[in-house]
Formats: structure tokens, sequence, C-alpha cells
């Protein structure tokens, strides 16, 4: 214990170094570079279970995208009428809808268009959020002015009506286009009309970080403008944005069912939830048969609740204030 | 203050501009021949053709016909429909439900959202904050034509609560089922949104201030955490107000009632172009007044924030 009585030329008390908890610059551990907030984010994000209950969810629809016939070998388009509206039984575990098409089947297909439909919006309204947005935040001026009154106009339409009257439009010039065709259809309806909210998010980003100290000393450096966007700004601008995505990925698989349900998304020959849903809807008006429905909606609900998970634990990852 | 409201108000003038030619680019641009549409099965006549493109200014080149509208729209003038109804007529008799509609739906998702969410946030992995959690995830993750259909067979079918179907008799009790379904998926963002702001808010300076100065936990939850918290929350319902009329689309179908979400749909689906732009216009028009308010709000909400 040291002597609390003020040395000679001293105002009052002040604790020798080795007494505080604070560590000195000579103790700090230099022996290898601070780790990047990625691999941090990735440390949190392993040990929440709520990212492997959604991951692995999501892996499994992702195998069922990809290899659909080997969790089931009946057709999705082959329909029995004797069978219309069966129940569950073995061999048809979810029963049989109103055409007589075996549900399981239907679900398990049905999942390829909602997804990519999902992915692929997402991706590019990513794409061209992102660099819309950094480049209005980076810029400033009439560049942000330009393309922030574009966004806005985009963005003033509700995304729902919008898609609705963007598809009878493409439904006029681009009549039957079959399956890949309806697909694309949906995703630029979507996107078309969805890309103002990753702007938005992407240039509040790059205007806080282009200020920072650490892009002022990359210019000082000799960095060219474009170098420090791209490798400064842009990098550090992504975590909103990634969180943004990964929710809006949810919000698209949910759009384009509500598209399809009212009868304007994809045609009816392609087999997705949608789809099933809509066409499930009039079969259950009395309360019977609720397997038509059921099965199709929540395979739907499971997907975009994964989606919604993994955004969440994604957003507690990169957000340094919510990690522990 | 004055200053900030007209330049705002400036900015909104090319987002008007610019909303309305996009979709008016997107319905007029089409191939198909509206009047051959209109006559259906049998032949148009010259002079009925030539009549009828002057009468809807089809003859005149688009971006002409575009300005003809605005003209007419800045007057209250929609022009009319290929039924021959005015436009005007059938907005002024379906916005009113909408509004309505609407409205109770936002009173719902904003009582209810803020609220739990309140709660949710101050006792924070509480089983109250848990499920809570939990809802509003399942609330968006199943689309909400699932949801309202699911509902209405309950509330409408089986218990017989509510009529299952609106028409025309559109009071406060047969449309408090149709808002509680167009409000649902908000009221789970509302939700979330008050519940992490005031998660934030809690750990905030002043908050501790308050709280080392001896004021009441309950004083300083609702005038110091609340308060502040409100302010991500008011941003959202301005920008929901076109979501949920959008949303009406969905809805006024289930239910069956005559607001200008069907308005708009049958017109897309019948090829009422006059029809569709002009109830777009009306959806952009009340997207860009709501989120000027919400701008305003601000400054009230937020003494911080001062227009200059």
């Amino acid at each position: 214990m040291h002597n609390h009585t003020p040395q000679p030329g001293q105002e009052r008390f002040v604790a020798p170094a080795i007494d505080t908890e604070l560590p000195t610059a000579v103790d700090v551990d230099t022996s290898h570079p601070p780790e990047s907030q990625w691999k941090q984010a990735w440390k949190s994000l392993r040990s929440n279970w709520i990212f492997w209950f959604s991951a692995i969810l999501l892996l499994l629809v992702l195998v069922v995208v990809c290899f659909p016939t080997l969790f089931t070998s009946v057709d999705p388009r082959s329909a029995d009428l004797s069978n219309s509206l069966g129940k569950p039984q073995p061999g048809h575990i979810f029963g049989f809808d109103r055409q007589g098409y075996d549900v399981f089947a239907r679900t398990i297909h049905g999942a390829r268009a909602s997804v990519i439909i999902g992915l692929l919006t997402t991706l590019i309204v990513t794409i061209v959020g992102l660099l819309t947005g950094a480049i209005a935040g980076f810029f400033g001026g009439w560049v942000d002015t330009i393309i922030s009154r574009a966004a806005d106009i985009f963005f003033a339409i509700p995304l729902l009506l919008a898609a609705i009257v963007g598809l009878s439009a493409l439904n006029n010039v681009w009549p039957n286009r079959g399956y890949w065709g309806g697909v694309s259809a949906v995703v630029i309806a979507l996107a078309v009309f969805g890309w103002p909210q990753i702007t938005r998010i992407a240039r509040g980003a790059v205007m806080e970080i282009k200020n920072l100290e650490f892009v002022d000393a990359a210019r000082s450096l000799g960095a060219s403008k474009w170098r420090n966007l791209f490798t400064h700004i842009i990098p550090n601008a992504l975590p909103p944005v990634i969180v943004t995505a990964t929710v809006s990925l949810g919000v698209y698989i949910v759009a384009e069912a509500t598209l399809s349900f009212l009868g304007i998304g994809l045609p009816p020959s392609v087999v997705s939830w949608g789809n099933d849903i809509a066409a499930a809807q009039p079969q259950v008006r009395s309360g019977d048969n609720l397997h038509v429905l059921f099965f199709p909606a929540g395979a739907l609900a499971m997907t975009v609740l994964s989606f919604m998970l993994l955004g969440d634990a994604v957003r507690d990852a990169l957000d340094p204030k919510a990690r522990k | 203050m004055w200053r900030y409201i007209v330049r705002r108000l400036l900015q909104t003038i090319p987002v008007i501009l610019g909303a309305t030619l996009l979709i008016y680019a997107l319905v007029f641009l089409q191939p198909g021949d509206p009047i051959v549409a209109l006559f259906g099965e049998k032949p148009v006549s010259e002079a009925a053709r030539a009549q009828l493109e002057a009468q809807y200014n089809l003859d005149k080149p688009f971006i002409v016909q575009w300005l003809l509208f605005l003209k007419g729209a800045l007057v209250g003038d929609f022009g009319t429909s290929y039924s021959g109804q005015p436009v005007s007529d059938l907005i002024a008799r379906s916005l009113p439900v909408t509004f309505q509609l609407a409205f109770m739906a936002m009173i719902i998702e904003a009582i209810l959202g803020v609220v739990a969410g309140f709660y949710a946030g101050l006792r924070r992995g509480h089983i109250f904050d848990s499920t809570m959690l939990v809802v509003s995830l399942v609330v968006i993750a199943i689309p909400i034509f699932v949801l309202g259909f699911a509902l209405q067979l309950i509330f409408g079918v089986q218990l017989q609560w509510v009529p299952p179907t609106v028409g025309s008799a559109t009071t406060f009790t047969n449309l408090l089922l149709p808002a509680v379904v167009l409000g649902l998926v908000s009221f789970a963002y509302v939700l979330r949104l008050t519940r992490t702001s005031v998660i934030e808010n809690l750990t905030a300076d002043h908050v501790r201030t308050a709280r080392a100065h001896g004021v009441p936990d309950g004083v300083v939850n609702r005038r110091h955490v609340l308060r502040n918290s409100l302010i991500p929350v008011v941003t959202f319902l301005g920008a929901d107000l076109g979501a949920l009329m959008a949303g009406a689309v969905v809805t006024e179908g289930i239910f069956n009632i005559n607001g200008i979400g069907n308005l708009a749909y049958q017109a897309i689906l019948r090829g009422e172009n006059p029809t569709v732009v002009s109830v777009v216009t009306i959806m952009v028009l009340i997207y860009v007044v709501a989120s000027l308010l919400v701008d305003l709000l601000y400054a009230a909400l937020d003494p911080r924030i001062r227009y200059a």
C-alpha cells in the first residue's frame, strides 16, 4: 500500500502507474495486428445459437432448391383427379390438393422459384443500391442531388403497387414467358422499385465514414478518390447494408407470394409456394382441407423466418455496441 | 423554419413529377390499343375512333398526354375512365374508406407496437420480451394474405364475431378485423424498432444522469427513455402510410372492401389506364405529404433538431 500523502512538488496524490488497472503502452500486444471487424463479427456469430439455427435451416432450403429430387421422386406436375383434396397418408405425407397434385412434391419443388426470386432480387438491389448510395454519399453536390432525387422518385411509389403495374406492363410486352421468363419478370419488377432502400442506407453510412481519420490518412498517403472509395469506405459501409439486405430477402420472398396470390406474379404453370398458396385459398374457405394451405405457407414462413433471424444475428455480430 | 419548409416543399416537386411520369410511361407506353379493348368484338368505326382518341388525348404525343393529365390533376380533375365514369368520382367514393382503414390500422399498430416494444425493451431478455420477438418474427414471416385469411376464417366464419366480408357497410366494427390485418406487419416493425431504441436509450448518459438525480424510475422511463425512442418510430410511421395504402390492395381484396386498393387492382387488371395513373398519383402525394409532416414532427420530438 502506498502512502497517500502528496510528495514534495505535487499538489495531490497520484497513484503510480503500476497500481492502476490501465495497461501501459508497453504492455499492448503488438506481435499480431488487431483483428478485423469481420473476424470479430464471425467470432461473436459463432457463439450465437440463433445464427446456427437459421443457417442450418437455410442450408437445408438451399439443398432443396438445388436438388429437389433428393427429397421426392413424385412429379409436381402430374395430377390425378381421383386424389383431389386427399388427406395426408403414408407415401403422400402432405396429402393432395384440388387438382390431385402431391402437396409434398409441390412444396419441395416450389422452393426453387421463391428462393431464387428472393436471392436474385436482393443481389441486384444490393449491388445497385450500394454503388449509387456510395457514389452519392462520397461525391455529394449535384451527383448526390441527382441520385437522391431519382431514388426518391422510385421510393415514392409503394413497392407492391409499383410491382403490380410493372408486371402488368411486362405481361403485355412479354406474354407466355415460361419458367425462367416468369421468374425474371418478377425479379425485374421488384428490383426496379426496390433499390432506393439500399441506396439510402449506403449513402448515410458512406457520409458518416468518409470524414473519419483513417480515410484522411489514406488520402494523405496519396490514395486516389476511387481507391479510397472502394478499398476504405465501401467495405466499412457494408455492415448496415448487409443487415438490411438479409431482412429484405425475406420481404421479397413474401412479395413474390403476394404478387402470385394476386394472380399477376408467376404464371400458373410455375410451381411456387405463392402459386400454391393462392390456389389453396378457395379450398379452405369452410375450414376443411387445411393441409392444402398449411404446407406451402408453412414452408414459405419458415424460410422467411430463417432469413429474418439470420439478419438479426448478423446485425448483433456486426454492431460492436450489441456485442458482449 | 419557414425557409426549411419552403426548401423541403420545392424538393417534393421533382419527386411528384418524376413518379407520375414513371407510372404514366409504364401504363401508357405499352403495346395494345385501349380503344379496341373498349369495343371488344365489335368493329371500330373511324369516326368513333377519332372521337375517342380526342376524348382521351390518345392522339397527342405521350409527353403532352402526361402534361394534360398533370394540368387536370392540379384542379382535381383526373379525366374519365374508359368505362365512362369520372375518375375523380371513383376516387372520391373509395378513398375515404381506405383512409378510414389505414388510419385505424395505424392507430392499432402505433399504440400496440410502442407499448409492447417499450415494455419488451425495459425487460430485455425476459419472457415477455422473448414472446414479443417471436410474435413479431412470425407476423413478418407469414404472408399477410395467409394471416388475413386465417383470421377471417377464425373470427368471421367459425366464431362469427365479425362479418367475414365488409362490402359496402364500412362501419367501425366491420373494419376492425381488416384494420388489424393491415396493421399487423407494421405492428411487428414498430415493436422491434421501439424495443431496439429503448434498449439503446436505457444506457444513454442523460438517462443515467436523471436516475442519479433521484428521478423515479417510472418518470425516467416515460419522459427520457420513451420520448427519445419515439423519433425513429415516427419516421417509420410516416413512411408506412404509403405502404398501408398499397397493402390495402391485398387486405381489401380478402375482405371485399371497396377502397382505393381494390379500385387500383381492378383498374390494372382491366387496363383502365386513366384510373391506374390517378390512383398511383394520389398514393405518391399521400406518401410525399406524410414524409414532409414527419420531418416537421422531428423538431417537436427532438429539441436538438432545429431547422435553419
